[in-house]
C-alpha cells in the first residue's frame, strides 16, 4: 500500500453489516491496545454495530470498504442523542482506521459521511469523546475540522463483581 | 359460533363457522350502531355476541392515527376491525352537522385465534371491497335503519326502506363472495416455512375445507392422504405483506430490563416511510413503549430496535406501518415469558 492519499472515488461508505464483525472485532481491538477504550470482545455482537433505534437514541456503524479489493479499512459509531432540552446531539465514538490505513485521509471520508447523517437526523452539534491522554495532536488535528474542546468528562471505573451484587431497591 | 334458534347457517353460507363480519357506523345520536351482520344479522340483538364489538378499541382510535386496524383479543376470537369515512348525503340529527358530513363506518372481522393470521388480509380486502363498491351508498342502508324505528311509515319513507334493504342485500352478497373467495385461495398456499400458517390450514381442514391439493404426491404409508408439511412444495399464492419483513432474534437485555428485536427487509428494494411500534395491551388500550421512524429501510438490512419493558408486563405487539398507504406491514405478537423460556 502506497502513502498517498486515499481518494474518495476508491472507498465505499455503507453502513454495518453482520458480515463485517470480525473486521470491526479486529479494528477495535487495535483501538482497545492503544487507548484502552473499556473493549469487552463478550459485549461487541454481530448484531452490535447494526443500526439501532431505541428511544432517544439512534446509532449507526459507518464502515469505510475499498472499493477494490473489498476489504473494511475504517470504522466509527455514530449516535444521536435527546438531551434534556429535547435537542439531538451527535457523538462521533469509537472512531478507528487500520494501523497501514492512517495518515491516508480514510478518517476524514468518513467523518464528512458521519456529519451528513447527523445533520439529516436534526443534531445541532457533534461532539467526540477521545481519550484524556490522548496526544495533544489529536485536538489540533479535529481542530481543523471545526472541533473545539468545550467539556471535560471525569469517569470513575465501577468493580463489576461489585455491580452484580448491589440489589437495586 | 352462537347458533341462533338450533339452526345452522352453513348450507347457506359454508364460511359462516370461520368469520363474522360487522358492518357498523357512528350514529351522532345512539353512537355505536350495527348496520349489517355476515352471515346473519339477527345476531345484533344478542347481547353477549355484541359485547366485543361494543368495547372494540377500532372506536377509540383517531380519524389522523396512523394505525392501519386495531384488533382486540376475546374469548378465543380475534376481532380486527378498521374504519373509513364514506360519502353522505343524509340530513344529521346533530347541530353542527352538516347532510355532506362523512359517514364514520367501522369494518369488524372476527376468526378464531387459531385462523387469526388470515386476519390481515381478510379485513383490508373486505374493507377495500365495501369502500370501492359502496362507499358511495352506505348513507342509504343507514338512512332506511333510521327510519325502519319511525312507528309512523309515509309512502317516502317506505321507499327509502325498500331501496335501503335492496343495498344492503347487495352488500351482504359481497361480504359473503369477498369471503368465500378469500378462504378459497388462503387454503390453496402451502407455504411450508410458517408453522402458524399450516396450523390455520389443518384448522380450515378439520372443518371439513377441501385441502387434498397439498397432499404429497405418491403418498403411501399413510391412512390420509393430507400432509401438510410437504419442505417440496412451493406456495402457490405469497401473503406478500408477510413476507417482507422477518424478526431475526428476539432477546431479553439488561436483566430483562430491555427487548431487543432484530428485524430484516427481505425484499431487493428500498423501503420508505415507515414507523416501528412497540406495544402493550391494558385493558383494551395500546400504550406504545417504542415509536420510531424509518426514512430508509436498505434493501435486506436488519435493523435492532431496543425499547424498555414495564414491571408485570409481558405481552407486547411490534408493528410495522406504512406511511404512505396507513396501512399496516407487519405486526408480532411477543411474550416476555415465552422467551425466558427458550433462552433458559
Amino acid at each position: 500500500m502506497s502513502k498517498d492519499i486515499i481518494d474518495e472515488a476508491d472507498i465505499i461508505i455503507r453502513n454495518y453489516r453482520t458480515s463485517d464483525y470480525e473486521a470491526t472485532l479486529e479494528i477495535l481491538k487495535e483501538l482497545q491496545d492503544q487507548f484502552n477504550i473499556g473493549l469487552n470482545e463478550e459485549k461487541w455482537r454481530e448484531t452490535s454495530g447494526l443500526r439501532q433505534f431505541k428511544p432517544n437514541l439512534k446509532r449507526i456503524t459507518l464502515i469505510a470498504e475499498l472499493k477494490s479489493s473489498g476489504e473494511v479499512v475504517s470504522m466509527g459509531m455514530l449516535e444521536a442523542v435527546k438531551n434534556n432540552l429535547g435537542q439531538y446531539i451527535g457523538y462521533l465514538n469509537n472512531w478507528a482506521t487500520k494501523k497501514e490505513y492512517i495518515g491516508k485521509g480514510v478518517g476524514k471520508i468518513l467523518a464528512d459521511k458521519a456529519e451528513q447523517i447527523l445533520k439529516s437526523w436534526g443534531c445541532e452539534s457533534v461532539r467526540i469523546n477521545m481519550a484524556y491522554k490522548g496526544e495533544r495532536k489529536l485536538i489540533e488535528v479535529f481542530g481543523k475540522a471545526g472541533f473545539d474542546p468545550i467539556i471535560i468528562v471525569l469517569e470513575k471505573k465501577f468493580n463489576t463483581d461489585e455491580l452484580n451484587q448491589t440489589p437495586i431497591t | 359460533m352462537v347458533n341462533l334458534n338450533g339452526s345452522s347457517l352453513s348450507e347457506k353460507y359454508p364460511f359462516e363457522e370461520l368469520a363474522v363480519v360487522y358492518v357498523l357506523f357512528f350514529d351522532e345520536a345512539q353512537g355505536h350502531v350495527p348496520l349489517l351482520i355476515y352471515p346473519d344479522d339477527r345476531y345484533k340483538n344478542d347481547k353477549n355476541f355484541m359485547r366485543p364489538i361494543k368495547y372494540h378499541p377500532i372506536w377509540f382510535l383517531g380519524a389522523e392515527d396512523v394505525l392501519d386496524h386495531i384488533d382486540l383479543e376475546f374469548k378465543g376470537y380475534t376481532f380486527f376491525g378498521k374504519r373509513f369515512l364514506a360519502k353522505s348525503l343524509r340530513k344529521k340529527r346533530r347541530a353542527g352537522l352538516e347532510e355532506e358530513t362523512p359517514e364514520t363506518i367501522v369494518i369488524i372481522v372476527s376468526l378464531p385465534n387459531k385462523i387469526e393470521i388470515f386476519g390481515d388480509d381478510l379485513i383490508k380486502t373486505l374493507t377495500d371491497e365495501i369502500r370501492n363498491n359502496f362507499g358511495s351508498k352506505m348513507y342509504e342502508i343507514i338512512q332506511a335503519e333510521i327510519l325502519r324505528d319511525q312507528v309512523i311509515k309515509s309512502p317516502e319513507t317506505k321507499k327509502i326502506i325498500e331501496k335501503g334493504n335492496k343495498i344492503k342485500a347487495e352488500l351482504m352478497d359481497l361480504i359473503d363472495k369477498t369471503s368465500e373467495h378469500f378462504f378459497s385461495n388462503v387454503i390453496k398456499q402451502s407455504d411450508t416455512t410458517s408453522i402458524k400458517m399450516q396450523k390455520a390450514i389443518s384448522y380450515l381442514a378439520l372443518k371439513g375445507i377441501d385441502v387434498a391439493h397439498i397432499a404429497f404426491k405418491n403418498y403411501k404409508d399413510s391412512f390420509s392422504t393430507i400432509k401438510l408439511f410437504d419442505p417440496n412444495v412451493k406456495p402457490s399464492m405469497k401473503l406478500n405483506t408477510k413476507n417482507t419483513f422477518s424478526i431475526n432474534s428476539i432477546n431479553l437485555m439488561n436483566d430483562s430490563q430491555e427487548l431487543e428485536i432484530l428485524v430484516q427487509n427481505n425484499t431487493n428494494k428500498e423501503l420508505t416511510n415507515l414507523t416501528i411500534k412497540i406495544t402493550h395491551v391494558k385493558e383494551y388500550f395500546e400504550k406504545e413503549v417504542l415509536n420510531e421512524f424509518i426514512d430508509l429501510w436498505f434493501p435486506k438490512e436488519e435493523l435492532l430496535f431496543i425499547s424498555p419493558t414495564l414491571p408485570q408486563i409481558n405481552e407486547y405487539i411490534f408493528f410495522i406501518l406504512d406511511e404512505n398507504k396507513k396501512e399496516r406491514l407487519f405486526s408480532k405478537r411477543i411474550n416476555l415469558e415465552l422467551i425466558n423460556k427458550q433462552n433458559s
